[in-house]
């Protein structure tokens, strides 16, 4: 499973995480946000959605505006990043990847 | 002997009871009152409010409102009200001359001198107040929420409340505010408000502050200070939780972002009404009374959604400039210039079009994710002492979430009092 889902999860960038991406040749990917804060977009499908959603219910989708899950817990989003380092990737593999481990558990 | 005077030159009111007379309470009929009073009884008390000495009467309430003054042409925003309701004050048989004991969380904590019991219109007291009757507004919520009856009188604070860290060391009544001043010999002494976990843009506007305060004094002595002063009150879910607010503000002295000798972070016990220019006013009047002499305003000053103009608070100030016992520091809002590649003012910087503003919304992202902010955006100091301050005192969170409501430790204790009941 390659390419884009329809789904963003923004993930803040800053220097350090940069430097990771730079090893990876991710950099180009995240896109200047503020002052140096950088964000990567890494993409999920609606039914990837629906199981996050589930799976941490703080979370909310942003379905109007800007297509986003916002407010998942800080540690499913370091795993999101680490996952997208590890397989070069910000396309559906990352969270179908995520998940198939036990999600951000 | 030492003088005290705050705003419109009246002396710092000081209506605190020495310990160990716990005697004379005796007897006493006892009410207890919920937490926002409580606070209003201690600000009221140590003179946070001069010349306030108790809750409102109705004429005060009706000449803040009509011609923003107390009867005596004191210049004054926002009532100021001890609400009961009417079942209440029948089955207590309250009248006018009566003096009453006040009770918060178990023990006693003032005299109450009840000189006027009424009833006022709330709507009209909202409109006046906040300028709309929408229910959306916190202020007006809070203004609809009030039970009935209003009485107004004098209080005395009988039992001085225990601030429990980190709270303590950031606790100063005006009096001691006043002296802390005299004693760092600071003659000018500007106030920042906050509600906020600094970020670059908040630290630039108390530096350009700073500056605007020296005025025409020398430099080689040091005698212009900045007094952080935090609103400490009713949270609201998204709110900076108060420790991360006073933690932070002070790490910004501590690692060097300002000099010892020209910052101090204390804070007061007031709810904000969010009355946008009102709410200035009253600002202005309170830091007045912490001895400061000049008082920062920027963009949208205590406003919320979009009730006011970014500078209808501004505006107003400048309307009563002469009634005001302290100077007002005018400043536009900073933000992120990469051309200029700093922090920078928009009265100043000319790349308006490539400006990065700073906002709530993208903090909060940040912060939520707990990924360090480049130095750009937020002191790398600050960040960590945000971190540790969440998880000290936020369950892990630097954002008020109905879990820190339910289990927040409580600023202050008040003494157990043996008092014999009426
Ligand atoms: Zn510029």
């Amino acid at each position: 499973m390659t390419g884009k889902g329809n789904v963003k999860i923004n993930v803040w960038i800053n220097e350090e995480r940069l430097d990771a991406l730079r090893k990876a040749g991710l950099d180009r990917l995240a896109k200047e946000e503020f002052a140096g804060m950088m964000l990567l977009e890494v993409t999920c499908t609606e039914e990837q959605k629906d199981k996050l959603l589930e799976q941490y219910p703080t979370a909310k989708y942003d379905s109007s505006t800007t297509h986003s899950i916002e407010l998942l817990p800080r540690e499913v989003k370091d795993k999101i990043f680490e996952t997208s380092l590890q397989l070069r990737s910000t396309g559906p593999e990352v969270i179908e990847n995520m998940l198939s481990r036990g999600g951000g558990k | 002997m030492t003088s005290y005077v705050g705003h419109n030159g009246k002396t710092i009111v000081d209506r605190v009871e020495a310990d160990g007379r716990e005697g004379r309470l005796g007897g006493m009929l006892t009410i207890p009152v919920r937490r926002e009073i409580a606070h209003e009884i201690i600000s009221l008390s140590y003179g946070f409010f001069t010349p306030l000495e108790g809750f409102m009467n109705r004429e005060q309430v009706e000449s803040t409102l009509n011609e923003m003054e107390l009867p005596d042409g004191t210049l004054w925003s926002i009532p100021i009200v001890f609400d009961l309701a009417p079942e209440k004050i029948s089955e207590y048989g309250l009248r006018s001359g009566d003096e009453v004991l006040l009770e918060y969380d178990g023990s006693p904590i003032a005299r109450f001198s009840m000189d006027d019991i009424f009833d006022y219109n709330t709507d009209e007291m909202s409109e006046k107040t906040y300028g709309t009757k929408d229910l959306k507004h916190p202020g007006v919520k809070r203004t609809h929420s009030y039970q009935g009856k209003f009485i107004g009188g004098k209080v005395t604070l009988v039992n001085e409340p225990k601030f429990n860290p980190p709270y303590d060391r950031f606790w100063m009544t005006p009096k001691q505010h006043i002296d802390a001043f005299r004693k760092k010999k600071w003659k000018h002494i500007v106030a920042h408000q906050t509600r906020n976990v600094p970020h670059t843009g908040h630290e630039a506007l108390m530096k350009q502050a700073w500056f605007a305060a020296n005025e025409d004094m020398p430099v080689d002595q040091i005698r212009t200070g900045i007094l952080v002063n935090a609103i400490i009150g009713e949270k609201r879910v998204g709110d900076y939780i108060d420790e991360s607010i006073l933690l932070t503000q002070d790490a910004l002295r501590q690692y060097g972002y300002f000099r010892e000798d020209v910052h101090m972070v204390t804070f007061t016990l007031w709810d904000m009404r969010y009355a946008g220019p009102r709410e200035a006013i009253f600002h202005a009047i309170l830091r007045t009374n912490l001895g400061c002499t000049h008082h920062m305003f920027g963009r949208d000053h205590a406003g919320v959604g979009n009730f006011y103009r970014p500078y209808d608070a501004q505006d107003l100030l400048k309307q009563y400039r002469e009634k005001l016992s302290i100077k007002p520091v005018f400043l536009m809002e900073n933000w992120y210039c990469p051309e200029c590649a700093e922090v920078t003012n928009a009265s100043v910087c000319g790349h308006e079009k490539k400006a990065q503003n700073f906002s709530g919304t993208l903090l909060r992202s940040i912060l939520t994710d707990g990924v360090k902010p480049t130095k750009k955006v937020m002191r790398p100091e600050v960040f960590d002492v945000v971190m540790k301050s969440a998880s000290d005192y936020g369950v892990g969170s630097p954002f008020v979430t109905e879990k820190y409501l339910a289990s927040r430790r409580p600023i202050f204790n008040l003494r157990k009092m043996e008092v014999q009941k009426a």
